[in-house]
């Protein structure tokens, strides 16, 4: 963990606190359908396929591909001023849904739409882990 | 059904205010100046308007409330449309059909704005979901679309910087436009990236400015000052969902939905459009949107735009205005104001010959409103 951890931090409430619970425990957990079995994020009150209010938070694989990404050359917050450049992915989990995160261990160059990823777990501060993405 | 709604409204009056710094003065009054030069425009009075439609702008202008006191109007309909990047076109489309409906004689629909001058710096990401990831700026789609095409269809950077290029030529023949001096795509080529795939002149130019037209029934066209510009077809499709359906979100594929929309209202094709206007804050939008309303193949655009395809005197005209690259980032205004003006038949030096049909679409950046109308010529 870095000392003055000065990146934007994801507000936690109700609706997401399971997300972020687990994440705490290295596991990435979305909303699964007890009843369709669709999953989905971000966190939602009922299943948007649905709309049965039966909801679980469930383990996922933490496998996916990148289904795309851009790499940041302008500084819009000055928490991330030193890692310009500095990508943001799309990764499709093998589950289906669609999440946003950084790719690590991997240069910016090397990345590749498709490329096959896993999740990795960064805590950043005592309440907050950060899910990312390595290459698989 | 739809061709019910076919040419059962017409774009009367046009204001335009000068674009790009209006320091000192509010959005607000900006969009009232251009409401009193619409009024100019086609010879209305102000009493005569009694539909209202304002567009929210940044800094929490545009409340119809505040707008129609500093009017002083109590008009039949006065509201606004929630519909991001599509809002305007949204705003016309409802004007369209409160005129046919006879709910209100004339509908003043408007947006003004002076983010530049207020520093908009457009930094906001999705507190949970995206800025904790550094994802900031609504140009984050355009750029995953962009590699996304890259990837899927071969699109290459050098086929992008034709967009911005040819629209620049649009620009320096157009009084309006902010930005006129030439740029080559080796210029492009070697200028600064953003959010990679995108570079510095993919981006809209942020400007001051405002806009108002009058949309009325054409049987109340006929005393007034101009021509009027009938709207034949109208189309609506919302990726709601957003980042959950990326293909229609990011790939923008929900046009194609739009497209059908507004073609069978309008009874034409893509093959009858003289112009096109493409709403595009970020360069990508053009590429997209030339794809899902069927002008070419999916992921066959890149290519289809070179050759000076899409520029004046090409098979499809774009963006004639300049784009929001060039001409000034009003949110899609400045590309229906200068179709209003093509089928008028006044733009001069950037004419499109004999224009009878032109399309105009519009969309948020994540798709999450879309919006395409064809004017014709009356």
């Amino acid at each position: 963990m870095e000392a003055n951890y000065n990146k934007p931090l994801p507000k936690i409430d109700e609706s997401n606190r399971p997300f972020w619970e687990a994440t705490r425990r290295r596991e990435l957990r979305l909303q699964r359908c007890n009843d369709c079995h669709h999953v989905w994020y971000p966190a939602a009150s009922n299943c948007p396929k649905c709309l049965s209010a039966s909801v679980e938070w469930s383990p996922m694989s933490g496998r996916g591909t990148v289904w795309s990404f851009i790499v940041y050359h302008h500084c819009w917050h000055r928490g991330f001023e030193k890692e310009i450049p500095y990508n943001v992915a799309m990764v499709e989990l093998e589950e289906g849904p669609i999440v946003i995160t950084n790719l690590v261990d991997v240069r910016n160059e090397e990345i590749k739409v498709g490329m096959a990823v896993e999740v990795v777990f960064e805590p950043v501060t005592d309440e907050v882990t950060l899910f990312k993405f390595k290459p698989a | 059904m739809l061709e019910g709604m076919r040419d059962k409204a017409c774009i009367v009056g046009l204001g335009q205010t000068r674009q790009g710094k209006l320091p000192g003065m509010s959005a607000d009054e900006i969009a009232i100046w251009a409401f009193r030069l619409a009024l100019d425009d086609c010879g209305l009075k102000k009493e005569q308007i009694d539909g209202l439609m304002v567009q929210e702008s940044y800094g929490g202008a545009g409340d119809p409330v505040r707008v129609g006191r500093e009017l002083g109007l109590n008009p039949k309909i006065g509201t606004s449309v929630i519909a991001t990047g599509a809002a305007g076109a949204a705003m016309i489309q409802y004007a369209a059909m409160v005129v046919a409906a006879g709910m209100a004689n004339y509908v003043a629909v408007m947006y003004g704005t002076n983010q530049s001058t207020n520093r908009n710096r457009f930094a906001t990401g999705n507190p949970d979901a995206q800025a904790p990831f550094g994802m900031f700026n609504p140009g984050a789609c355009a750029a995953m679309g962009f590699r996304r095409r890259m990837a899927l269809y071969g699109t290459t950077e050098r086929q992008l910087g034709t967009v911005t290029v040819t629209q620049r030529k649009h620009a320096s023949l157009n009084p309006v436009a902010v930005l006129k001096d030439p740029l080559t795509v080796d210029d492009y080529l070697s200028s600064r990236y953003v959010i990679a795939p995108l570079r510095v002149y993919d981006f809209c130019h942020i400007t001051d400015g405002g806009h108002c037209v009058i949309v009325t029934a054409p049987e109340r066209a006929h005393d007034l000052k101009q021509r009027p510009v009938m709207i034949m077809g109208m189309g609506r499709a919302d990726a709601l969902q957003q980042w959950a359906t990326p293909d229609e979100a990011v790939m923008q594929r929900v046009q194609r939905q739009t497209a059908n929309m507004v073609y069978e209202m309008a009874g034409v094709g893509p093959a009858d459009i003289d112009a096109l206007y493409i709403q595009d804050a970020y360069t990508p939008a053009v590429l997209s949107a030339i794809e899902n309303y069927g002008f070419c193949k999916e992921g066959e655009a890149g290519e289809f735009i070179q050759g000076g395809r899409i520029e004046l005197g090409g098979e499809l005209p774009v963006n004639l205005n300049g784009g929001q690259t060039s001409e000034t980032y009003m949110v899609g205004w400045g590309h229906t104001a200068d179709a209003v003006r093509q089928l008028r038949g006044v733009c001069g030096p950037r004419q499109v010959k004999d224009a009878g049909l032109i399309q105009c679409t519009y969309s948020g950046n994540l798709s999450d409103h879309t919006a395409s109308i064809i004017y014709r010529r009356s």
